[in-house]
């Protein structure tokens, strides 16, 4: 358009003096622009040059470095912060990139293979995983709270069941003191306010559990379970777990579901979380025996009542405890059944943390730094008490431990 | 847009070419760099291609990836519902995303212009030069803060705000009024659409000013002086001579505005609150075409329907800015926007 312009117009008369006064200017700083995009091109080629370099000649010489990528769950990625570098201190030639992206980025980029590990708290169904040749392989076990924002009961555990919470969300109770809210927590003060449900906008295994627990506890609920699904008109979105928290800071009245790695900073809020109903508590259940705090031994208990290995081969499972007294659903991953399981249940939102490795990767030697790191995880990853519970995860049960350990047999390497 | 639209360099040959002997402003006018027209014209007709070519392969890849995937009339209509269990019963309607990108990127162009008109005036007419000088490095500074800054910034310091203190006050003012009768729980967060048309607002204002300020700054001295000659106060020299010259460049300032405003992503997913809904006030929280594809995009691998309802926002979005610029170009295209900055 410009060189239009130019091209219609008679050159005006003094532009030879004009030019004559600024053409050193003009050319030098063309010259220093055309230097700049030229160093910055060589500085591109050259680090992908020395990527390359560090991917093709890791297998021969110890001193090059390997980059292990990342992306998914924000709910991973405060625990692969600490794996990652402390796995680098013992292997200083492995660095490991983590990426606060939500699941279904981590999910979607470990399909297009753009990274060496997808984290996600949703399990990919094992019709999906064998179509992008993904293992699912859980690494840790977490477990989701519900937070709320009441002025004055932070400290209260609120008493809430699959049913309430399944409610509040898909718009049949609107208040805080709702009868069937209020029975469940007698002797409590509860506001006569509506409440604000917070979801989470982007893509998120954390969205996965939650509908899954909604979906299992409440005939009512609308629509169905995913990483992503409709919600109420009424209810703000939030981005990320992180997000969650800092908007339910936000917004008194509101409650919010959040991954148990953000509860402490959940709790320097000032939000409180609920003690949810068991599988005996979610038909109207008043007695607060049956309501569980997620505790270390309260999710733990899970694993101990065997539940972890009525898991499907794939080992994709969610622990969402939803159902009725006597006839509790165990959800499990797509081509699992749903055993009835007729004792009390533990805490009724427990998952596992999934990494996304491929079975085809393109780079056999490289994926060799991949399997290793994963099986470091496994084993002193996993140790009780150290680096886990700085996110209050759990460890892996044994079982889950030793399916991990033959999937990735799977795995094709070379040294 | 031809970035002849903000150079004002492009502004010398718009009033010599048609009338002769304009008196130059030619002092205020940096050398263009790239003058030598030779290689310029050589350069010009395949350079002139890439865009072209760009535009034809985002198309064509984008209408690939929708798998041409007919969701109907429902497509405009409000249900939104991608149901991952049941595909069977989901729908796919962005109405509400339209309206909400409708209702944020109109209500910021027009703070926008109103704002921007004002700070142009005081820049070139009233404002000392030194003064004026450091305030116009400062608007133009302003354009340069990357997106995601005005979204931490409203998310971070400005959402507790709004929600505690200026939304409530508002909504007792103004109650009254229609769009500010909001309930006490549509602004409990303080995300919602008054936040994300202001933090568009001030996104917008420094394109809109520069756009302005340099235009008015092309008026001929010599027109402004006669004008004082004649007797007339600053006041009617501004009304009758600047603003005139300068109302041409209205048309393209809208333009770039609407076309920033309609496409900021970032910023606005982190403050308008992201619920589905047709907005009952300006307190309520919405979401927008943006905002949607950025927060939706990552489920969508797993959700096919999804993504490509998701590829068809991108297209239709994408089609809305085509026709904003080609109508721009093509009603104000000779005067507004290659010639900024050409008075009457």
């Amino acid at each position: 358009m410009n060189g239009n312009d130019e091209r219609k117009t008679p050159p005006p008369d003094d532009e030879l003096t004009r030019r004559g006064t600024s053409k050193r200017g003009s050319t030098v700083s063309v010259g220093l622009a055309v230097a700049l995009a030229v160093v910055l091109l060589l500085i591109g080629i050259g680090g992908g040059y020395a990527l390359e370099k560090g991917y093709g000649g890791s297998s021969t010489s110890a001193g090059s470095s390997v980059t292990i990528t990342e992306t998914g769950s924000t709910l991973i990625a405060p625990v692969m912060s600490l794996w990652g570098p402390n796995y680098t201190a013992l292997h200083p030639n492995v660095a490991v990139t983590v990426g606060f992206t939500g699941s279904g980025t981590g999910i979607s980029s470990a399909e297009s293979g753009t990274v060496d590990i997808g984290g996600t708290d949703a399990y990919l169904t094992p019709s999906t995983a064998a179509q992008y040749n993904l293992i699912n392989v859980p690494v840790a076990i977490s477990a989701q709270l519900v937070f709320y924002n009441l002025p004055g009961l932070d400290q209260v555990h609120l008493h809430l069941n699959g049913t309430i919470v399944a409610m509040i969300y898909g718009g049949a109770i609107t208040t805080w003191n709702n009868p069937l809210i209020q029975a469940a927590n007698p002797g409590v003060n509860l506001p006569d306010q509506t409440i604000i449900p917070l979801h989470r906008s982007d893509g998120s295994g954390d969205t996965f559990m939650f509908s899954s627990f909604c979906y299992l506890s409440w005939k009512g609920w609308p629509n169905g379970y995913g990483t992503t699904v409709k919600w109420l008109a009424s209810s703000p979105g939030y981005n990320g777990n992180g997000g969650m928290v800092s908007g339910l800071q936000n917004t008194q009245y509101g409650i919010a579901y959040i991954g148990i790695s953000y509860e402490t900073e959940a709790l320097g809020y000032g939000l409180g979380y609920a003690a949810l109903g068991d599988n005996l508590a979610n038909a109207n259940g008043t007695n607060p025996a049956n309501y569980i705090l997620p505790s270390a031994t309260n999710i733990s208990e899970d694993a101990n009542l065997g539940l972890l290995n009525l898991a499907p081969p794939s080992v994709a499972v969610s622990l969402i405890l939803g159902g009725v007294p006597g006839a509790t659903n165990l959800q499990l991953g797509a081509g699992g059944t749903n055993p009835t399981v007729s004792d009390p249940t533990p805490y009724p939102i427990v998952n596992l943390e999934y990494l996304l490795i491929s079975t085809h990767p393109a780079n056999p030697s490289h994926q060799r730094y991949v399997v290793e790191f994963i099986q470091w995880i496994l084993s002193y990853g996993n140790e009780p008490g150290k680096q886990l519970s700085a996110v209050s995860f759990l460890p892996l049960t044994p079982a889950v431990i030793g399916y991990d350990m033959e999937a990735l047999q799977q795995v094709p390497v070379s040294s | 847009m031809s970035d002849g639209g903000i150079r004002p360099g492009a502004a010398q040959d718009g009033p010599r070419s048609r009338r002769g002997a304009v008196p130059a402003t030619r002092d205020r006018i940096p050398p263009n760099p790239f003058s030598r027209r030779t290689l310029l014209r050589g350069l010009s007709s395949p350079v002139g291609w890439i865009p072209g070519i760009f535009l034809v392969a985002i198309v064509g890849v984008l209408l690939l990836s929708s798998h041409f995937q007919n969701f109907g009339l429902g497509f405009f209509g409000p249900a939104w519902n991608p149901n991952p269990t049941d595909p069977s019963v989901a729908t796919y309607g962005i109405l509400y995303f339209v309206i909400g990108s409708a209702v944020t990127a109109g209500f910021a162009l027009v703070l926008a212009m109103l704002l921007s008109l004002a700070i142009a005036i005081s820049l070139v007419v009233f404002l000392p030069s030194p003064a004026s000088r450091v305030l116009t490095s400062l608007t133009d500074l302003l354009a340069g803060i990357p997106s995601v800054v005005y979204g931490i910034w409203g998310y971070v310091i400005l959402a507790p705000y709004f929600s505690k203190q200026l939304d409530p006050a508002l909504s007792h003012a103004l109650g009254w009024l229609p769009g500010f009768g909001g309930s006490p729980t549509e602004y409990a967060g303080g995300t919602g659409l008054i936040l994300a048309i202001f933090i568009l607002t001030i996104m917008v204002v420094p394109l809109t000013t520069a756009l302005l300020r340099e235009s008015l700054r092309a008026i001929p001295r010599e027109q402004v002086e006669s004008g004082l000659a004649l007797g007339a106060t600053r006041w009617e020299v501004l009304r009758r001579v600047q603003i005139p010259w300068a109302r041409r460049s209205i048309p393209s300032a809208v333009l770039l505005g609407f076309g920033r405003a309609v496409g900021e992503t970032v910023a606005v997913f982190m403050v308008i609150g992201n619920e589905v809904k047709l907005p009952t006030s300006l307190f309520s929280g919405s979401s927008t075409m943006a905002t949607l594809m950025v927060g939706q995009f990552d489920s969508a691998f797993e959700y096919p329907d999804l993504l490509h309802a998701l590829v068809e926002v991108a297209l239709l979005l994408l089609a809305i800015s085509l026709v904003v610029n080609l109508v721009g170009l093509r009603y104000f295209g000779s005067r507004g926007i290659v010639r900024v900055g050409v008075g009457p």
